[in-house]
């Protein structure tokens, strides 16, 4: 046995330790995440919510009579440390690969499950990708074998839209700016294709380069002559602040509709900058009441902050995740993977947000969505700032979801 | 190459051929990894350790290399003109091709504006990529399908193990008897004095593109065997990182040496493979290697190693300080690493997590609980520090004075 792999059972050892004499076979889940490197804050988020769930389904009984295995790997931000890792997490005996953090590693992740289910019959994996929102997943790349638990860009875009009108501040004038590759591009077509059904008219639109840009002046300017009212954006990070910090400087009246301007670190940046505009995400602690706002003081007690950004989401894809594994009985037999699979597709969960569960012809997940505006009054407040987010319009599950896209042809076990 | 030499390669390769019988899978998965950032590096340096050029856009050449592997995967399907086993030829073409391209245009300057041009092209590769996604697949990337051929059905770990160490053992044969060929000298004295080269009747641009399209067709070959063992390539290939990495290997590994960088090159993927899951720092332990490889032995592991063998026998008692250098470095490391690892504990937000008011838990390292502010917790990792760092000045003064007596 190598080192590595004996520091690996080591841990795996530790976890079945703690539930006492193993007797069925336990099952083994494995994170294979950005945990090192400039990328690794939102690789680090995914960690917290998946110990934070499994901690919880572990705590309720675990599966098969077992805990479950939890073993983390770290991806090193690229797709070439993915699938070494995957290769090694399954040949330590995961049977569920967990990853969020980035569509690149994602796109890996879900073709290396496909073939290795394929020259594996009976042996199958699974990918519960918590995070990666690049429309291909469920689309050209989708597979029985691989589930999203987060939103995308159409549901992100056509709920954002659909808020803002019902609220009537969505007006009738837009413009798209997005950045210019595969997720931009995605936003873009979703924000032209919904126009007409929503109601409103995108008078111009922009692709740019990626966190290149250092002055988004000329950009601005070019929105500002267009004259509109809504400015939808799938631009995060630097690119989405760098922008909003244009705009104010310009004294641009257009509100935008964003998807990641609830990235930890935005509304301290951006502070006043970034009031009234607006982000639609699966979870506000506002949402819904006593059981929002209970779920977000329990999630702050056990890893210390309120859950923010890609936790939510993460949170509740394994809830329902652990609600199908309530339906698979093994009576401590062989684990398969490919009935738990099947119990995913047919399992609804009643999230702190509302009914949570898995549409089976693409594997996307459907669940609530709340469309939320930076403001002043949120009780929760972002980032140490007076600001935070306040929800102004929340969507069922059927109604935040997009159409199923003609690309995916899923071939179904069996 | 002398017989000793001759004998020790081929043990090497010997052991390598009987690998996956004796490790586990996922480190014959490493294993074949740290083959394929030998070739590159060693295709690297052919540019960079013989004809003097330092690249800083190899990722270019290499990622190349791999679009061309899957594109050629996806069209052939595993039959015809390209069986998987012949795949990495689509990656030495486009790579030869890029190669005569861009070796042309940046062989015309040298030194810093040489690396510049190299640095740009690539860059401009890198910018370029996310935008074409019928040719570098958008974000999720391309992925493709190893078709059986030639009875394997190269679904197994250890069969593309075999199938890249067969290519990297070639290449990096080839570039080998390269270096013996008068084309090979040459490159050398591109490297001395391009300008008595030139005075001899050289012509040293078209020298240079030679050499340049070389390094970029076995660059493209690495690429195309990385394509082939993760079925698979996405425009992050081309990041810089990858460029650096090559760099940072080969002059930790020793570029002045054939097999310096190829063996830095698959010293640090190992070290990444194995540390990466143990710790949240390893690219700090990665970065403080580098900067120790280049202050204290600047020609590189290797590089040193074959020096230190080189003068073993005009030395005295090589062995005894030399043993106590070890000692001190063992020390230091130790101590470097516990306070690393202690204050990362401290810092990290799991930590953050459990701290409440006036309560600061203990954190476990080595299977021992360290308290935050007691005093064993810092001392013991600078006390062993401290002392590796004395050892170590010890043993210099006292060779510094044997070395003025003798």
């Amino acid at each position: 046995m190598t080192f590595n792999a004996f520091l690996r059972a080591g841990v795996a050892c530790a976890t079945i330790a703690l539930a006492g004499a193993a007797a069925a076979e336990p099952l083994k889940i494995a994170l294979v995440e950005t945990l090192s490197g400039p990328q690794a804050s939102t690789g680090l988020l995914y960690r917290t919510a998946v110990q934070y769930q499994i901690g919880k389904i572990n705590a309720a009984g675990g599966f098969n009579g077992e805990k479950i295995a939890l073993v983390e790997y770290d991806n090193q931000g690229g797709p070439v440390g993915a699938a070494d890792r995957v290769k090694a997490a399954i040949a330590d005996g995961a049977q569920i690969i967990l990853q969020g953090s980035s569509s690149a590693v994602a796109g890996q992740i879900t073709e290396d499950v496909r073939k290795f289910n394929l020259r594996n019959k009976g042996k199958e994996v699974l990918y519960l990708n918590l995070g990666a929102e690049a429309l291909e997943l469920t689309g050209a790349k989708c597979h029985f074998y691989h589930f999203r638990f987060s939103p995308n860009a159409a549901i992100r875009f056509k709920t954002v839209a659909l808020g803002m009108k019902g609220k009537g501040i969505l007006g009738t004038r837009a413009y798209a700016i997005d950045q210019n590759y595969s997720w931009g591009v995605d936003v873009e077509n979703t924000v032209v294709a919904n126009a007409k059904e929503i109601g409103y008219e995108v008078v111009d639109k922009t692709l740019h380069e990626v966190n290149k840009i250092q002055d988004f002046s000329p950009y601005v300017a070019k929105i500002q002559a267009a004259n509109v009212d809504t400015v939808f954006t799938g631009n995060w990070s630097n690119d989405l602040l760098l922008l909003m910090k244009a705009a104010s400087g310009a004294g641009l009246k257009a509100r935008f509709a964003t998807a990641f301007l609830d990235q930890p670190g935005n509304i301290g940046n951006a502070g006043a900058i970034a009031e009234g505009h607006v982000v639609s995400t699966p979870f506000n602690p506002e949402a819904n009441g006593d059981a929002t706002r209970v779920f977000a003081e329990d999630y702050k007690a056990v890893t210390g902050h309120y859950p923010a950004y890609v936790e939510p989401a993460a949170v509740f894809g394994l809830m329902l995740f652990g609600e199908a594994l309530k339906d698979v009985k093994l009576d401590g037999g062989k684990i398969d993977t490919t009935k738990i699979a099947l119990s995913i597709e047919k399992a609804t969960v009643k999230t702190p947000m509302g009914d949570y569960s898995m549409r089976s012809d693409d594997h996307q997940a459907q669940f609530p969505m709340v469309v939320q505006t930076v403001s002043k009054e949120a009780k929760v407040k972002a980032d140490g700032t007076e600001f935070g987010f306040l929800p102004i319009k929340s969507f069922t599950g059927a109604e935040s979801i997009d159409p199923v896209q003609s690309t995916c042809s899923m071939q179904r076990p069996g | 190459m002398t017989l000793k030499r001759s004998l020790l390669v081929l043990a090497v390769v010997a052991v390598l051929a009987v690998l996956p019988y004796l490790v586990s899978e996922s480190m014959t998965n490493a294993a074949i990894q740290m083959l394929i950032a030998a070739l590159f590096a060693s295709a690297f340096s052919l540019l960079c350790g013989q004809a003097g050029m330092l690249s800083f856009g190899h990722a270019a050449y290499f990622g190349l290399g791999s679009f061309a592997a899957v594109h050629a995967m996806n069209a052939f399907n595993g039959e015809g003109l390209l069986p998987t086993p012949l795949i990495p030829l689509a990656g030495a073409g486009i790579g030869l091709l890029a190669g005569i391209g861009a070796g042309w245009f940046s062989t015309k300057r040298a030194g810093v504006y040489f690396a510049m041009i190299t640095l740009a092209l690539a860059e401009l590769l890198h910018a370029l990529a996310p935008h074409l996604k019928d040719t570098f697949g958008g974000e999720a990337g391309i992925s493709s399908f190893r078709m059986a051929a030639w009875g394997f059905d190269f679904g197994s770990t250890i069969q593309v193990y075999y199938l890249v160490l067969a290519w990297v053992v070639g290449s990096i044969l080839l570039l080998y008897l390269l270096t013996l060929t008068p084309f090979g000298r040459l490159t050398l004295g591109l490297r001395e004095n391009t300008h008595r080269l030139r005075f001899l009747g050289y012509n040293t641009h078209a020298l240079g593109t030679a050499v340049f399209t070389i390094s970029a067709m076995f660059a493209g070959i690495a690429g195309s065997l990385q394509a082939v063992n993760i079925e698979a390539a996405n425009y992050v290939v081309f990041d810089a990182g990858i460029s650096t990495t090559v760099v940072l290997n080969s002059f930790i590994g020793g570029v002045g040496t054939f097999f310096g960088p190829a063996i830095g090159a698959a010293v640090m993927t190992f070290f990444g493979h194995v540390t990466s899951d143990m710790t949240r720092t390893w690219l700090l332990y990665q970065g403080l290697i580098f900067v120790l490889v280049m202050m204290f032995l600047p020609r590189g592991i290797v590089g040193e190693a074959a020096e230190w063998l080189k003068n073993r026998k005009s030395r005295h008692l090589a062995i005894g300080p030399l043993f106590f250098r070890l000692a001190g470095l063992v020390l230091i490391a130790f101590g470097a690493i516990a306070a690393i690892e202690l204050a990362q504990r401290f810092f990290s937000s799991d930590y953050k997590a459990t701290v409440s008011l006036g309560n600061w838990p203990p954190v476990t390292f080595l299977g021992r609980e360290w308290l935050p502010f007691a005093a064993t917790t810092w001392i013991v990792p600078l006390a062993l520090l401290g002392a590796g760092v004395a050892l170590t000045l010890i043993v210099n003064r006292h060779t510094a004075k044997a070395a003025g007596e003798a």
